[in-house]
């Protein structure tokens, strides 16, 4: 099962000739063995990849998180240099060395972390490097119009004037749409593009891309969830592991199809587990404010409980509040109101330290900057929520035969591959990072576990070690609050999953009936009547 | 006795002493704004103030005596750059290690060339003359205060004008905005950020050294070692007072001239130690910190400049290696 | 050990004599300014730097002489860059510690032993809180401390001047000293003739303090988690503040004792434009000692070396300012922190000498 490939454009530049004698028009893209070694993580991120658009498609590249999607989008803008391949554009073939030569190919690209200037205004970031002039000077209704003009040609309203800054996820990323046209893109990357948005103002996204292709643009859809493929793009690629898998036009395919192309199996879409046994409830949370930042509150008037042996999950679109939840139960930032119970007793105002020396456990959203510090060894890793206990600290001394024995259980227990207690922690993968992570927050048999977007970017193998873990624990009687953007691992691991838009909870749903339409339309602010 | 210290005359010699600090400080603004550190200005001034005499006195001309020093802080500025940017050197270390090396090798050069100990200075070297402004020096103290300086005091306004108009009225200065907020967002678009980080450090190393210029032949016509003493940074710190914004940050510097100028009256009207007066400018500039401070928890939080410790080199080199 | 933890000891290693060598070659260019060739400056330099013909004439002894304070000013910038604070302000705590030496030295009069141990102790005491303001600031308001400490440098610089030259002033004489401190309060040496002594001991056992403070001790542990990851400190419960605030007190203490241990071991007293740098110096000792007591030890030693060699052998021996020796630190300063410039080479060698690409490129 393999590409279908041409190599039109490629083979002719080979042999010399124009390329003038090829059936149909020219592909829009062709990329040829396009391979990609990165060093310094010693990851093939491609293997010899080949990948080909036609001209007036949305083409979808799918692939789980690492697959090499990104990396292969990023040579084809001349952002990563590739170590071997071939690049034809248009039926010419080209050679792209930089972000530059790609925009004047006609390719432009929207990254996943918009490249956008937040004190600057919408046209001002639309014409960013191309701004109008006027004896010299910039020249502000030069560049409200246009903006105004690219709006009426494309139907994408935007304020020229407003601050980038005050704009929602889903206005910013139209203004870097409208970037890529400015700079009249006509083959346009979006990378994972959805990830930020809802799934209404990720409707609202298909129809501007179904647009775009209807006047002509090309459109390549970077993304890992399958049903938004099928209901978008004409054609589909998969990655797996660095390699291409293959092509195939949507109506010969589907998301089952897909999904094992991408996986290398059959999904399993539910972990096996027993239903739960709740106990007492260990974490209440009651009427909770959180500010993000003075007087602006991130989280209103919360309330929710976990007990014993189940697992909660909070389910909803990034940044409706997550972080500042996740960071006042573990003490990193202060209630603004409301009280938080740790087994029966308050810890809303309790350090850090004491609400872990209480029994609650926390994995990370960032396992890289606050989960773990790279910068030191496995063993000051593993200690750090731990080193007030007599056992590991005696007389203002560590102890360090104990600790480098926690670093072996951990090591051991979790089978965390090619390490060494005494090893630099920065040699692991992300896998066994996080695994590193899991390890020492469930060393101290916690009555609690925080769990703030536990398998972000991991590889399959190590998510199902996550959940497995997860569940484990709740077999065991532990408390967990499973916050988590992706649906599926919310379904797949909850036991009762509470929605949070705009840092309030708007329902609550029995995880063994809840669908994904129903959530969906909870995660966007709606509510279960109007939907009905 | 407020009337004794704060007089027309001792607002005058503020605004002279404040324009070594202003152009430092504009440089600074200019950089930090491209999201440079520049913590070289010293060092800047430093060369600058050596240069500009000793051109001045192998020419015969002091304006070509300002020209030199305008150029080696430019030069100054432009290997800083090139370290930076091909060799990626933490920026803090190298200008810990640029200022170290001017304030030596001036005073080396000082005794090779000239056998100078502690300052030089030669009589044929004549100081920048003062240029009235038609008009202007016929005003009541206006007059007095704004006209009749030599035309590095002049050049310090004209500097603070024209690096507000390039940062916020031309294409050039939007992009170097965009540079300091989000580089790769200026990346994306086809801006080169090395370009626009050569341009901020050289054309601060010129700025830094025209203060300098301003010291030696300027203010004085002799060279002393270590002239700058600290002025390149009340620079930064005035950068930051007047939150890198080229106008502000006049008024920032001038806050620290008439400072030092209030220094230089109380020791002639009172008979407090030159010591302790000394401590007035950087009292003041203390305080101005503090006030940054302040400011920045109320939202302006881009002024915070972070900066981070230096790392053992080996941890750096395998933080991404095998 | 490892093979990588080998290769870490020889980058720490082989880079600063790289750049040792580099700074040499360009500093060459400005020794043939004053007509003198290099080699004979540099052997002159390292002849009066290092060298050791006899126990009554060693220059070596000398030099540890002046590393002393350059180890404890260099431990100081350790303890605060370990603790994610960029505090340069060890020269002035070290002038204040200096003034409180002086003054308890002259000015209390008690028995030998006890005197030096009270005056250690009080100008520990004042460096640290000297060292308090700038922490506090940044800690508090988020004031960069690069900035402050240095403002600080200048205000301690200028308190001295006032004291030195106002209340603290020896009455007799022209040029501004304080009086010389009891000899109670002095600090025994090792040789007669030479300020090498007790101060030096003082200094290794600090080094050692300071090692197992950093790796050994609960303190230590957080205040380098709070230094090296300060998101990942929080998140487990390290008060990050607090280890900043201790890792900056400690810094101010050993800055204060070096200038005491100088007032008491060498000068006993202290005269206007005591401290040459010895503060500022300790900076780049510790950056060039890869911010490590072991490396500060030994880059103090170096340092001393060459600034005394530039001292005695260039500008007494040969005639060059021995300012020369400040611009060869500088540079090789410059070339430390421009190490990938030595893996450029090492490609461009290998491509010129056609052994393909360089080995060691990656790594950097």
């Amino acid at each position: 099962m393999h590409a279908p490939i041409d190599g039109r454009a490629l083979h002719h530049a080979a042999q010399g000739s124009t390329g003038a004698d090829h059936s149909g028009p020219p592909l829009a893209v062709e990329m040829i063995g396009i391979t990609k070694y990165f060093p310094s993580s010693e990851v093939l991120a491609n293997d010899r990849v080949d990948f080909a658009v036609e001209a007036g498609e949305v083409h979808a590249l799918v692939g789980e998180n690492g697959a090499g999607k990104t990396t292969l989008m990023n040579v084809l803008f001349g952002l990563v240099a590739p170590d071997a391949g071939a690049i034809a554009v248009d039926g010419r073939p080209v050679r792209i060395h930089h972000p530059d030569e790609a925009i004047r190919l006609g390719i432009g690209m929207v990254h996943q972390h918009f490249k956008l200037v937040p004190s600057f205004t919408v046209a001002e970031n639309i014409l960013l490097g191309m701004e109008p002039t006027r004896y010299g000077f910039t020249a502000r209704a030069a560049e409200t119009a246009r903006v105004r003009g690219l709006e009426s040609e494309f139907g994408l309203p935007v304020d020229p004037a407003a601050r980038v800054g005050d704009l929602p996820v889903s206005l910013q990323q139209r203004v870097e749409i409208l970037k890529t046209l400015q700079r009249d893109a006509r083959i346009l990357i979006l990378d994972e593009p959805t990830a930020v948005l809802t799934p209404q103002e990720a409707q609202e996204l298909f129809g501007v891309i179904r647009g775009l292709a209807d006047r002509g643009r090309t459109v390549i859809f970077i993304t890992h969830k399958l049903l938004e493929v099928v209901e978008v793009a004409h054609r589909v690629s998969v990655m797996r592991r660095g390699r291409m898998i293959g092509t195939k036009p949507i109506a010969d395919t589907n998301v089952r199809e897909l999904a094992r192309m991408m996986i290398g199996r059959e999904v399993l879409f539910r972990v096996s587990k027993l239903p739960a046994q709740p106990g007492d409830p260990v974490l209440e949370v009651d009427r909770l404010t959180v500010n993000r930042q003075e007087g602006i509150p991130a989280v209103s008037d919360l309330s929710l409980r976990v007990r014993a042996g189940e697992i909660v999950g909070i389910a909803g679109v990034s940044g409706n509040g997550q972080s500042e939840l996740v960071e006042a139960i573990t003490g990193l930032r202060p209630a603004a109101g409301g009280t938080i119970r740790l087994l029966g007793r308050p810890i809303t105002r309790l350090p850090v330290w004491d609400r872990r020396a209480r029994g609650m456990a926390h994995i990370p959203e960032d396992r890289l900057t606050m989960g773990l510090n790279l910068h030191t060894t496995l063993d000051e890793n593993v200690v750090v929520s731990r080193y007030r206990e007599p056992q590991f600290a005696h007389l203002g001394l560590l102890v360090r035969e104990k600790i480098r024995s926690l670093a072996e259980w951990v090591i051991r227990q979790f089978s965390v591959a090619a390490a060494r207690p005494g090893e630099d922690i920065a040699t692991l993968s992300g896998g066994n990072l996080q695994k590193v992570v899991l390890g020492r927050e469930l060393s101290g048999e916690p009555r609690c576990i925080i769990a703030n977007q536990p398998t972000r970017g991991l590889d399959v193998g190590s998510i199902e070690f996550v959940h497995q873990t997860l569940i484990d624990a709740r077999d065991r009687g532990v408390a967990v609050l499973l916050v988590s953007v992706e649906l599926d691992e919310i379904l797949a691991l909850a036991d009762r999953i509470l929605v949070l838009f705009r840092g309030r909870i708007v329902g609550e749903l029995d995880a063994a009936r809840a669908a994904e339409e129903e959530l969906g339309i909870l995660m966007a602010g709606g509510t279960l009547e109007t939907a009905s | 006795m407020i009337g004794d210290i704060l007089t027309v005359a001792v607002l005058r010699s503020g605004i002279r002493l404040a324009t070594p600090i202003a152009l430092a400080a504009i440089g600074g603004a200019l950089c930090f704004r491209a999201g440079v550190l520049n913590f070289a200005l010293e060092g800047m001034m430093l060369v600058g103030a050596f240069t500009a005499i000793v051109a001045a006195f192998w020419t015969g001309s002091t304006y070509l005596g300002v020209l030199a020093a305008v150029a080696a802080g430019g030069l100054i500025g432009a290997i800083f750059a090139f370290f930076y940017l091909r060799y990626r050197v933490d920026l803090i270390i190298m200008a810990l290690a640029i200022n170290l090396f001017i304030a030596e090798m001036t005073v080396y050069f000082l005794r090779t060339f000239f056998g100078a100990f502690g300052s030089w200075s030669d009589p044929s070297i004549r100081q920048l003359p003062d240029i009235a402004i038609p008009g202007l020096d016929r005003l009541p103290i206006l007059g007095t205060l704004l006209s009749s300086h030599n035309i590095i005091v002049y050049a310090s306004w004209i500097a603070g004008v024209a690096a507000y108009i390039v940062l916020f009225r031309t294409k050039f200065g939007r992009h170097i905005r965009a540079v300091g907020e989000n580089q790769s967002a200026a990346e994306t678009v086809g801006i080169s950020v090395p370009a626009v980080k050569l341009f901020v450090l050289v054309t601060s190393g010129c700025l830094a050294a025209l203060g300098g210029a301003f010291l030696s032949v300027g203010h004085l016509t002799l060279f002393t070692r270590d002239m700058s003493n600290g002025r390149g940074w009340l620079g930064v710190t005035a950068a930051l007072f007047g939150l890198n914004h080229p106008v502000f940050v006049l008024f920032a510097g001038l806050f620290f001239g008439i400072a030092d100028a209030i220094a230089v009256r109380l020791q002639t009207v009172t008979t407090i130690p030159p010591s302790l007066v000394q401590f007035l400018p950087n009292i003041a500039a203390i305080v101005a910190l503090v006030l940054v401070g302040l400011s920045g928890r109320l939202r302006w939080g881009t002024l915070r400049l972070r900066t981070r410790p230096p790392q053992p080199m080996a941890e750096q080199v395998d933080a991404k290696g095998p | 050990m490892t093979p990588r933890r080998r290769g870490q000891i020889l980058d720490a290693l082989l880079i600063p004599i790289l750049a040792i060598l580099s700074g040499l070659a360009l500093a060459s260019v400005f020794v043939l300014l004053s007509k003198t060739s290099p080699l004979v400056a540099y052997r002159e330099l390292f002849h009066a730097g290092f060298g050791c013909a006899t126990l009554t004439r060693c220059a070596l002894f000398t030099t540890l002489e002046r590393a002393t304070p350059l180890i404890f000013t260099g431990l100081s910038a350790v303890v605060a860059f370990r603790s994610g604070m960029f505090s340069i302000g060890q020269e002035g705590q070290f002038v204040l510690g200096a003034m409180v030496a002086a003054w308890l030295g002259y000015g209390v009069h008690l028995p030998p032993v006890v005197h030096p141990t009270v005056i250690l102790i009080l100008a520990m005491a004042v460096g640290a809180a000297y060292a308090y303001l700038p922490a506090i600031l940044k800690l508090r308001l988020g004031v960069n401390e690069i900035i402050t400490t240095i403002i600080f440098n200048n205000i301690a610089i200028l308190f001295m001047t006032y004291l030195v030259n106002f209340p603290m002033r020896a009455t007799r004489g022209s040029t501004a000293v304080t009086p010389v401190i009891d000899a109670s309060a002095q600090l025994p040496e090792f040789l007669p003739g030479s300020h090498w002594g007790a101060g030096f001991i003082l200094a290794i056992l600090a080094v050692a303090f300071i090692w197992g403070y950093l790796w050994r001790s609960v303190p230590g542990y957080e205040q380098r988690m709070a230094g090296e990851a300060p998101g990942f400190a929080r998140y487990g419960g390290i008060r990050s503040g607090r280890a900043a605030l201790r890792g900056m007190l400690i810094s101010g203490a050993l800055a204060g004792m070096a200038g005491a241990i100088e007032v008491l071991g060498v000068h006993h007293q202290v005269l206007q434009g005591f401290s040459v740098g010895l503060g500022f110096d300790g900076v780049l000792v510790a950056i060039l000692g890869q911010v490590h007591p072991i490396g500060v030890l030994m880059v103090a030693v170096l340092f001393a070396g060459i600034r005394l060699g530039a001292q005695i052998g260039l500008q007494i021996t040969t005639n060059i300012p021995r300012e020369l020796g400040g611009g060869i630190l500088a540079l090789i300063i410059l070339f430390v922190a421009a190490r990938s410039l030595y893996t450029d080479l090492l490609a461009w060698v290998a491509r010129i000498t056609g052994r393909g690409a360089a080995p060691r490129k990656e790594a950097a």
